[in-house]
């Protein structure tokens, strides 16, 4: 590992940068640590907007106006305001709230806030991909499975998601790989992220562009990676007939 | 057969026209100074995060604060027109690495560090160290007690190092703003950032009243005026001005007028030792 690392900093030296850094036990710990806190964040946060998305993609395709309207109210100012500011609002005004009814107890962590804020907004658009996959859905085919005297709750799990999600997957995709950048939001309320690590390097050195590259390589990396497992289950799920 | 055509068989004579060209304006080894003399501009950036050192007036909108009124005084005898540009602790290096900015006057402390990467004019125009704003009832008392303690300040701040020495959590946020509203939001223990900004604050604001700054200073260390590495005639030219600023009182007079509170003992020592040496 050490070796492949030395090998790495000297060739990036013949090129004119400076990776020296890499081989100092303190800043390489800092990113690695950045690293895996950026992936627990996706992790949790892909997990999570996909539930939300799930969610309120239900109560917005229920047919009643008492579940609809809330979640439509919802769907729309989560999904027009920023991001930055939403967690502000969250963590330096809702946070404060709650610390001065609660004291000390308050159990959200800065981290538990980035996970909920960007589940949330990002939970706001898969519901709209997934509503028009649920709206895709063939008439005939509910009524179909309605004469089988399939229940409300039956009829969304068993006949209108598998269909929506397969319709949807795209959209869904393209969201999460959004999602996976969007979770450098995080370094603004000082959760130990990648972003956060290579900034905290780079105000104290001269290494900005070293970092910047590292940096845009691990978020495409992991973008990538979410595309392609994407690319799978759109061909793993594909079915004959049915749309392609 | 083939034939060159009329530019291609120019084409060596135009390269090397072009490369004698980008040798002559590289002899400008200071292109700072040649700017300010040639264009009678001067763009400074001013840390304007709130406090007596820089920040926005809530009357007129403008920017105020001792940063300000350096960066007008030197363009005043530079006979150069001054540009602010507002920049954050995260990015003031790369403006003035990138030219965005000529100088940088943002409340920015000398350490050897800074030192390798940038230049600066060798006069100080301030001294400033670190203080702690904690919360009245808190148990901490000495600068030792915040080991493993959550610490917010922001990020790009020159206490990280000596804090994180202290065995402090640090929690880094994007400028000094945020970090003190975290930690009005228990957050952290201590937010910690220059003691002109932490002293002023809870000396006049109602909502700080709980709170109290801890002593003695960390790290004071000198404030100065910030170029880019390697221009020497741009330091030469302000290092003059800065240290006649010292002897004439004016610095004394804009701490007065800003309302920097405590006064600084090192202007006073500064001021002394430049009348001793100018007379």
């Amino acid at each position: 590992m050490n070796h492949w690392l030395e090998f790495f900093v000297h060739w990036a030296s013949s090129l004119g940068l400076n990776y020296g850094f890499l081989l100092d036990a303190y800043p390489r710990s800092t990113l690695a640590q950045g690293a895996l806190t950026t992936l627990w964040l996706c992790l949790l946060t892909i997990i999570g907007s996909l539930l939300t998305g799930l969610g309120l993609a239900a109560l917005l395709t229920s047919g009643k106006r008492a579940l609809a309207v809330p979640a439509r109210v919802f769907i729309e100012v989560t999904r027009n305001t920023p991001t930055l500011v939403q967690l502000y609002c969250a963590f330096l005004v809702l946070n404060m709230l709650l610390n001065q009814a609660v004291g000390t107890a308050n159990p959200l962590t800065p981290f538990a806030w980035v996970v909920i804020v960007i589940s949330l907004h990002k939970g706001a658009f898969h519901a709209e991909a997934l509503r028009a996959g649920i709206e895709a859905v063939p008439a005939v085919t509910l009524e179909a499975a309605r004469s089988l005297a399939f229940s409300n709750r039956q009829l969304l799990w068993n006949v209108q998601l598998p269909l929506a999600l397969r319709f949807a997957l795209p959209s869904l995709i393209n969201n999460l790989i959004d999602l996976v950048k969007m979770t450098a939001v995080a370094s603004a309320i000082a959760v130990g992220d990648i972003t956060y690590s290579a900034i905290m390097i780079w105000t104290q050195s001269d290494n900005v562009l070293e970092l910047m590259i590292l940096l845009l390589g691990f978020y495409g990396l992991l973008s990538f990676i979410v595309n392609c497992v994407g690319r799978y289950l759109e061909a793993r799920l594909r079915m004959p007939g049915y749309g392609h | 057969m083939f034939e060159r055509s009329p530019v291609t068989r120019l084409l060596p004579v135009m390269l090397g026209a072009l490369i004698s060209l980008a040798g002559t304006t590289a002899a400008h080894a200071d292109a700072t100074l040649d700017k300010i003399e040639q264009r009678h501009v001067l763009v400074v950036g001013v840390l304007l995060s709130g406090g007596p050192f820089g920040g926005i007036d809530p009357a007129t909108q403008k920017p105020r604060g001792l940063n300000v009124d350096l960066a007008q005084e030197l363009g005043r005898q530079l006979g150069a027109q001054v540009q602010l540009v507002p920049v954050l602790p995260a990015n003031r290096v790369q403006f003035l690495q990138q030219g965005k900015v000529d100088l940088l006057i943002a409340n920015m402390e000398w350490t050897p560090e800074r030192g390798e990467i940038l230049g600066s004019v060798p006069t100080p125009f301030y001294r400033v160290g670190g203080s702690a704003a904690v919360l009245k009832d808190s148990p901490i008392a000495r600068w030792e007690d915040l080991k493993d303690q959550p610490v917010c300040t922001s990020q790009g701040s020159s206490y990280v190092k000596p804090l994180t020495e202290f065995g402090a959590q640090i929690k880094a946020f994007k400028s000094s703003s945020e970090s003190l509203l975290a930690l009005r939001g228990n957050n952290c223990v201590a937010a910690v950032h220059d003691a002109t900004l932490i002293n002023p604050l809870l000396a006049d604001s109602a909502e700080w009243q709980g709170y109290r700054a801890l002593t003695p200073e960390l790290n004071p260390a000198p404030s100065v005026i910030w170029t880019r590495r390697g221009e020497t005639d741009t330091q030469a030219r302000l290092d003059p001005i800065v240290q006649e600023l010292h002897r004439s009182g004016w610095l004394i007079e804009a701490q007065t007028r800003n309302h920097i509170t405590p006064a600084s003992p090192a202007l006073v020592e500064l001021q002394q030792k430049f009348q001793a040496s100018g007379a």
